[in-house]
């Protein structure tokens, strides 16, 4: 049963580039071993952390879209626990939360749709037609961070 | 079960009071008549569907100066969004995209 993945780690920066690559090849390899395979990698680069890990104060962080069993994600996490070089991971599995999101809209284009031919329009909404834009509204009143305080 | 929880302007006197008493409270202190502002959730409004825990742009206004996760009666989300709102930072906050605390 294969399933979605998404893995997220974060290599100490004192690695280099090769040394990243290398781990995404091991990692590929794993995958490819048990019977998955990796539908995208993204390298986001140096960034900041919010808080130190050990003594880094900055990490490069690659995300891995991975489709396959538990099995493989299995023993993706217990290699990166034992690595040195990788100071952090998270593996969450994405597939569900994915149908979920896409049923809400669906559903959401399907209801206005509904409204819009029962109003006598065409189903889709035509080009400049409709509300000033949602950056122009200045009667706007939903929360905007700098009313918190009691 | 005696009413904390009034959010029209005006009678949050204590105990039960009459029905037709005004907002001036007992101890003749004036009770706020404030204007309370309408709290709408973020994300039904602006229609986002998929709270991402990899946004932190997203995420950051609701983790304010401590940390801590802004609470609904604050920042007006709705239940559900506030649910998966929590999952999303918490997860944030393993990557290190999020402070747990305020240094």
């Amino acid at each position: 049963m294969n399933r979605k993945y998404e893995l997220v780690y974060l290599v100490s920066p004192d690695a280099s580039d090769e040394q990243v690559a290398d781990l995404h090849t091991q990692i590929d390899d794993i995958v490819q071993r048990l019977g998955g395979q990796i539908d995208k990698t993204d390298n986001w680069g140096r960034r900041r952390l919010a808080y130190e890990i050990g003594r880094h104060k900055e990490a490069t962080y690659v995300l891995e879209n991975i489709n396959g069993s538990g099995e493989v994600l299995k023993e993706i996490d217990r290699r990166l626990k034992v690595s040195d070089l990788v100071i952090r991971h998270l593996v969450v599995r994405v597939d569900e939360n994915q149908e979920v999101i896409e049923r809400t809209q669906a559903k959401r284009s399907d209801a206005s749709r509904r409204r819009r031919t029962a109003r006598g329009l065409p189903p889709d909404r035509q080009p400049g037609e409709g509300q000033r834009g949602d950056q122009d509204d200045d009667r706007d009143d939903r929360f905007d961070m700098s009313e918190d305080r009691r | 079960m005696n009413g904390r929880k009034t959010f029209g302007g005006g009678g949050a006197s204590g105990g039960r009071g009459r029905a037709g008493q005004t907002a001036q409270g007992k101890d003749g202190q004036q009770r706020r008549p404030m204007f309370r502002r309408r709290k709408i959730c973020k994300f039904c409004a602006d229609k986002i569907d998929d709270i991402n825990y990899k946004d932190a742009r997203l995420l950051m206004p609701f983790v304010p100066e401590r940390a801590k996760i802004l609470p609904r009666r604050i920042s007006g989300t709705c239940a559900r969004h506030q649910r998966k709102l929590r999952v999303a930072i918490m997860r944030a906050r393993v990557l290190a995209l999020i402070p747990y605390t305020a240094e």
